[in-house]
This record gives C-alpha cells, sequence and structure tokens, in this order.
C-alpha cells in the first residue's frame, strides 16, 4: 500500500485508541448504571415484596459502646440494633431526611426494662454524626421548649424531659427516652448516660466556638441552634447558629455565620439582602451609629425586623424581631461583642 | 497515469473503509437491539396478578359525615362521635367481618402519642363486636418491628383482650397493586391479606406533627398498606399521600386529638412533644377529617398540599364545614 502525502499514521492510530477508550468508558458506565435503579420510578423486584425490616437486616451491633451498658434493676429487653443511611427510616421513617442532611453516620439502638416493673422501659439511641457541629445541629433543631439543661456531661449540651434525656457528645448525638414519668426510670437514664462518658471514644465535648461569640446578657441559656444549611428558607445561608434572647419580654432571635473570608462574608449578606427585597421586605434607615459605621442593612418584612451585617469573615443579623428598637441595641451588641471576640480569637 | 491510479487506490480504499464502518455500526446496532431492555427492571407482577383493595365506604347519609367531640377520655368521646354518626350498627352488620387499621408504626410507649391510642383502638373493637361483628381484624404495617410495635405500644394486647384477631404482616399477606390514574402507587405491593376479606374497614390514628409530610393524620395512616422499600416515596410526599387516599375506601376513619403531637413528629420521643386538645373526630371523609385536624397542628390546609391533591383527585372535602359535622361535649 502506498502512502499517501501528508498522511500522518501515528496521529491517526492515537486519535483512533483514544476514540475507542472513550467508547469503552462510556460503555462501562452504561453497564455500571444499569445496576443503579431508580426504584421510585421501576418499583422493586418481585424478591423484595416482603417487610421493609426484613430487607435490609440490620448490621452486628456496636458491641464496644451498647452491649456492656445495663442500668441496675434493668435487663435486654431487645438486642441492640444499628442502622445506616439506607435503612434509618426503618427507625425513625420522617425524621430520617434530617439526620441524613446533616451528615448522619450509623444510629446504633437498645431498649432495656425494669426487672420489677415491665411498664418501666428505655431505648437508647446512639447517632454517630461524624462530627460535633452535625450533632449539634439534630440535637438543637429537635431541642423541646422549656426544658430542664442538665448537667451530667455538659450542661449547655444535655437536657431533660418528664421521660426523656438527651445530649451530645463530640460527634454523637444521643437520646434516652423512657416509657414513663418516673424517678426510678430516669435515674437508670442518668445511670446510662454516665457510663457512656467513659465508653465512647471522646473524653470530652467540643467547644463549638461560634455560640461564644453571641453577646451574652439576655440569652436565653440553652436556644441556641444550627442550620447546616438553608437557614431562614435561604439557599445561601450555610452553618447559621442562632441564639434566642429575650429583651423586655420580648424574644429576639441572633444569627452568625462563619464565612471563608470577609468577601465571602460582605457576599453572603448582600445576596441575603437581596433574598429578603425579592420577598417583598422594605429597607429601612436606621439612626443606630455602630449599625451605620459598619453598612448594616435593616429591612421591615412583613412587620417585622431584619438586620444584616458582616464583619470580618462572619456575617450576622437579626432574625424577624418585634421590636426594632430592641433588634437595632441587640445588633449593636452583637457586633461589638464580634469585633472582641474576632481579636480574641486571632490572639 | 500514476496519479489515475492512486485516485482509484483511495477511492477503493475508501469504500472498504466505509464499509466496514457500516458493518461495524451495524453489529454495534444489531447488539444493542438484542441487549434492549423494554420492560425496564423487574417490577413484580403481571398486570393479571394485580390486586385492587376492595371499596369499603358506604352510602352517604346527609348531615351525618363527620363528628368533633371534645373530651378527655377517649372511650366516651369515641362512643359519642359514633352515635352522632349514626350509630355503630350503621357501619357494622351483623356477621361482618371488620378490618381495623390502627397506626402502629413505631415501637414506642403509648404514653408518646406516636401510635394509635390501645384503649381507643380496644374501644373500637368492642363496639364492633357489639354490632354484630363476626371477626374485628387489627393489623398494620408498622416501620419498625412489627412483633415490638404492637407489643410496646400496648395496642396488641389491649385489642387481643377486646377479642380481635391482631394480625402481624407477613411475605404472604402482600400482593401487587397498580392505583389507576396513579404515578407512584404502580406494580407496588401492598398489605393486602387481611382486607381481602373483610366487609369493613375503619383508620384509627392519632394526630401528629410529620417531619417530612407537615402532618401524619388519617391519610398518612394508610401509609402502613404500602410494601417494598416504600421511603423512596418519600421524595415526593405529597403525592403519595394523595394516591393513598384514592387508593384506600374506608368505611369511617377515627382521628384522635386528644393529645396532639406537635413536635419532632412523627416519632416524638418526649412528652413535652405533646399537646392536649381533648378533641377526637370521626368521619366518613378521611379529607375533611385532615382538613378539620390539622387546625389541631395550628396548620392551614394549603399547609398541606395533599389535601388539595386529594380534593381534586374526588377522595373527599377540605372544606369539612360543607359537611355540617356534629359538635359535641362528652365526659
Amino acid at each position: 500500500m502506498r502512502e499517501v502525502p501528508g498522511r500522518n499514521r501515528r496521529l491517526e492510530s492515537a486519535i483512533s485508541i483514544l476514540l475507542l477508550l472513550v467508547l469503552v468508558i462510556i460503555g462501562l458506565g452504561v453497564f455500571a448504571k444499569q445496576f443503579d435503579v431508580d426504584m421510585g420510578r421501576f418499583g422493586i423486584n418481585a424478591t423484595d415484596t416482603g417487610l421493609p425490616s426484613q430487607q435490609i437486616q440490620p448490621e452486628r451491633q456496636d458491641q464496644s459502646v451498647l452491649e456492656t451498658l445495663m442500668p441496675e434493676g434493668f435487663k435486654t429487653l431487645s438486642e441492640a440494633e444499628s442502622y445506616n443511611s439506607d435503612n434509618l427510616y426503618e427507625k425513625i421513617n420522617g425524621k430520617a431526611p434530617l439526620y441524613i442532611d446533616s451528615g448522619f453516620v450509623k444510629l446504633f439502638t437498645r431498649r432495656f426494662i425494669s426487672t420489677e416493673d415491665e411498664s418501666l422501659w428505655m431505648e437508647i439511641f446512639v447517632y454517630d454524626m461524624a462530627a460535633v457541629r452535625n450533632a449539634f445541629a439534630v440535637y438543637s433543631q429537635q431541642k423541646r421548649a422549656d426544658v430542664v439543661m442538665c448537667g451530667i456531661l455538659d450542661p449547655q449540651y444535655a437536657y431533660k424531659t418528664g421521660n426523656a434525656l438527651y445530649f451530645i457528645r463530640d460527634q454523637y448525638y444521643i437520646e434516652l427516652i423512657g416509657s414513663a414519668e418516673t424517678e426510678k426510670l430516669f435515674n437508670s437514664m442518668l445511670e446510662i448516660a454516665k457510663d457512656m462518658k467513659g465508653r465512647l471514644a471522646v473524653d470530652k465535648v467540643t467547644e463549638i466556638s461560634e455560640l461564644s461569640l453571641f453577646p451574652p446578657d439576655n440569652i436565653v441559656a440553652g436556644s441556641s441552634k444550627l442550620y447546616l444549611k438553608n437557614a431562614f428558607g435561604f439557599e445561601g445561608f450555610t452553618e447559621i447558629f442562632t441564639c434566642r434572647f429575650k429583651i423586655s419580654d420580648e424574644p429576639i432571635t441572633a444569627f452568625l455565620s462563619e464565612c471563608s473570608d470577609p468577601r465571602d462574608a460582605q457576599t453572603t449578606a448582600e445576596s441575603y439582602y437581596n433574598f429578603l427585597i425579592d420577598n417583598d421586605a422594605q429597607a429601612k434607615t436606621t439612626a443606630n451609629q455602630i449599625l451605620k459605621e459598619v453598612g448594616a442593612k435593616v429591612l421591615d418584612f412583613y412587620g417585622t425586623t431584619e438586620i444584616i451585617f458582616s464583619a470580618g469573615k462572619y456575617v450576622g443579623g437579626i432574625h424577624e424581631a418585634e421590636d426594632r428598637k430592641a433588634a437595632e441595641d441587640l445588633a449593636a451588641r452583637f457586633l461589638e461583642r464580634l469585633s472582641e471576640g474576632a481579636k480574641a480569637i486571632e490572639q | 497515469m500514476t496519479g489515475q491510479n492512486d485516485k482509484k487506490y483511495e477511492r477503493r480504499q475508501f469504500l472498504g473503509r466505509v464499509g466496514k464502518a457500516g458493518i461495524s455500526i451495524a453489529a454495534a446496532g444489531l447488539i444493542s437491539y438484542k441487549l434492549y431492555d423494554r420492560q425496564g427492571p423487574n417490577t413484580g407482577a403481571d398486570a393479571e396478578s394485580l390486586v385492587t383493595l376492595p371499596d369499603f365506604s358506604i352510602p352517604e347519609k346527609p348531615g351525618q359525615a363527620m363528628s368533633i367531640v371534645k373530651g378527655a377520655e377517649r372511650k366516651t368521646t369515641v362512643n359519642k362521635a359514633i352515635e352522632l354518626l349514626g350509630g355503630i350498627e350503621r357501619f357494622v352488620k351483623p356477621g361482618e367481618t371488620v378490618a381495623i387499621k390502627p397506626n402502629v408504626a413505631f415501637a414506642s410507649s403509648p404514653m408518646l402519642g406516636a401510635t394509635a391510642n390501645p384503649e381507643l383502638v380496644a374501644e373500637v373493637v368492642r363496639l364492633c363486636y357489639k354490632a354484630g361483628a363476626r371477626q374485628v381484624i387489627v393489623t398494620d404495617n408498622p416501620i419498625n418491628d412489627p412483633a415490638s410495635c404492637f407489643t410496646l405500644s400496648g395496642i396488641g394486647r389491649a385489642a387481643g383482650q377486646a377479642g380481635a384477631k391482631v394480625i402481624l404482616p407477613k411475605d404472604s399477606l402482600f400482593r401487587y397493586t397498580t392505583l389507576e390514574g396513579g404515578m407512584l402507587i404502580r406494580n407496588w405491593p401492598v398489605f393486602f391479606g387481611p382486607f381481602e376479606k373483610a366487609d369493613k374497614l375503619i383508620g384509627i390514628s392519632p394526630i401528629k406533627d410529620h417531619a417530612r409530610a407537615g402532618a401524619s393524620m388519617s391519610i398518612k395512616n394508610w401509609y402502613g398498606l404500602l410494601g417494598g422499600r416504600r421511603n423512596v416515596f418519600h421524595q415526593d410526599i405529597n403525592t403519595i399521600i394523595a394516591e393513598l387516599s384514592m387508593m384506600v375506601r374506608p368505611t369511617l376513619v377515627i382521628l384522635d386529638g386528644t393529645e396532639v403531637m406537635v413536635t419532632n413528629g412523627p416519632t416524638g420521643g418526649s412528652v413535652s412533644d405533646l399537646r392536649r386538645a381533648n378533641t377526637l373526630i370521626a368521619s366518613c371523609d378521611m379529607i375533611a377529617a385532615d382538613a378539620c385536624g390539622c387546625g389541631l397542628l395550628d396548620l392551614k390546609v394549603s399547609d398541606l398540599p395533599y389535601l388539595s391533591i386529594a380534593e381534586k383527585a374526588g377522595a373527599g372535602t377540605t372544606d369539612y364545614e360543607s359537611l355540617k359535622p356534629i359538635l359535641a361535649t362528652a365526659g
């Protein structure tokens, strides 16, 4: 065969091989995708018609944490179970997305029953949330109103209700839920909680530094919350901490988030301002000198006050306050506190 | 001449290559054609073996479609609510088999309100027998382990003591169904066995906050009839609840708002999640019952999109006041 002038066989071969490789990769992709069926679209296989709990067997229990827990006067009511993000719904149904969206890794559960009174039983839920912030997010978002803070492990991150005990321990969010409101049951829960202190692979609660940046006066103890995303319905807000304050009997919510740098904080503040304006908020002027100096935005949002500012790498503000004067005063105090806090962190 | 030969050779070469490429494409197409699965993944059942839940509804009786009774004692309020609708004899005839589907979703203490109240379930069982029922079945396909759910909720024992046959779900009781006009319930396993030969169906559910759906009441209670990996429907929760209202036509629903789970639903976990509302609703129209019940959660009908979808599908009315509910206080 005669060589055609100007023809580059090596280049042609290279291109051919490249194209063949692309085709092989596409083929492999198609082959792999066929095993990833959208169940919502196609239903399930005939062999999977049984009960949800029979389809995904919980894996073997975490021996190290739960199996040796046994409060005095109680025995095991049910063996330990574990759940992952695929089958968490089998345990907590509609609440599963809250955990899964917050970094959930695993849930371990076990029930104990009184040896004397079978109406007294409790269940322990140990959620491994991978990070203390994630654990705090699910803890704070579910925190019941008007509860008693409980100082077993850390008074800031533990509370009790009539029949239950809730706390976080580093990346673990733990619930102890009793079948009745009795002292015996509650004391046994406390026993377990104290016992767990030494069993989990942590020895202290990691501090969440942002919480110390809120002004301490008038703060409602234990009211802090963390929203990992979409706080206040705004997609641009991630990792937003909120705290409630009570000023002259009026509740006011302040919020704070740490951004990557001051420019990012400014952009986020502006985006939230635009989001509110797009949703019919009205911009207002302020006489507060501190707010003016930092260029804080004050808005009227359906009769409530929103304040947004950026300070260094933080974006913060006030959310849906009834009293504008009190909101502006709190925002000014907040800015001062942020300035002090930022300096302290830098040092 | 040489130039012409070159051209001929190139033309021949070109035609040969085109031919090979054509054969390659045809072969690839043929293989793809042979491998193409027109049906998609196996969806379970042939069209002939699909089942449809019977229609358990009874003829309407103007002015007696819904009752709302205030009171703290469930036994008293449920008796009054049913009496106001014409008495249990209107709903259950002698010799009939009645299926009762309480919400037994979780292995949770009855005190926490995550499941139907056991005393309420037992009282409805007793009423059915009083009307002459041949058999009363109490059943559900819970989210947690069924035996634990029926035991720890107290429903298994209470229903059993009242004479009901408690049926726990097992594979053989599931059959495939397709909802006519449904988008999600298509060739899907449904808990069918206990209802196949029943004459009447009564739903009993608490009023609960629900993190995904907004609220869990009468219609959401039928979620328990779905088998398989039903959590996939959570991605389209309003559509699936609305489809449940089309799939199930109960005789009567009893919506228990004596204590309402106002936060952290559907599991709750703390008595702090409950608020006493001392209200019990009995209704032949479950959309109306839920439209009324959502008020006890401080919600509006518009907060629960599935109610409007169900109404448009003809499952009932969200304007419950148009049914002229009978109001009373008992106890």
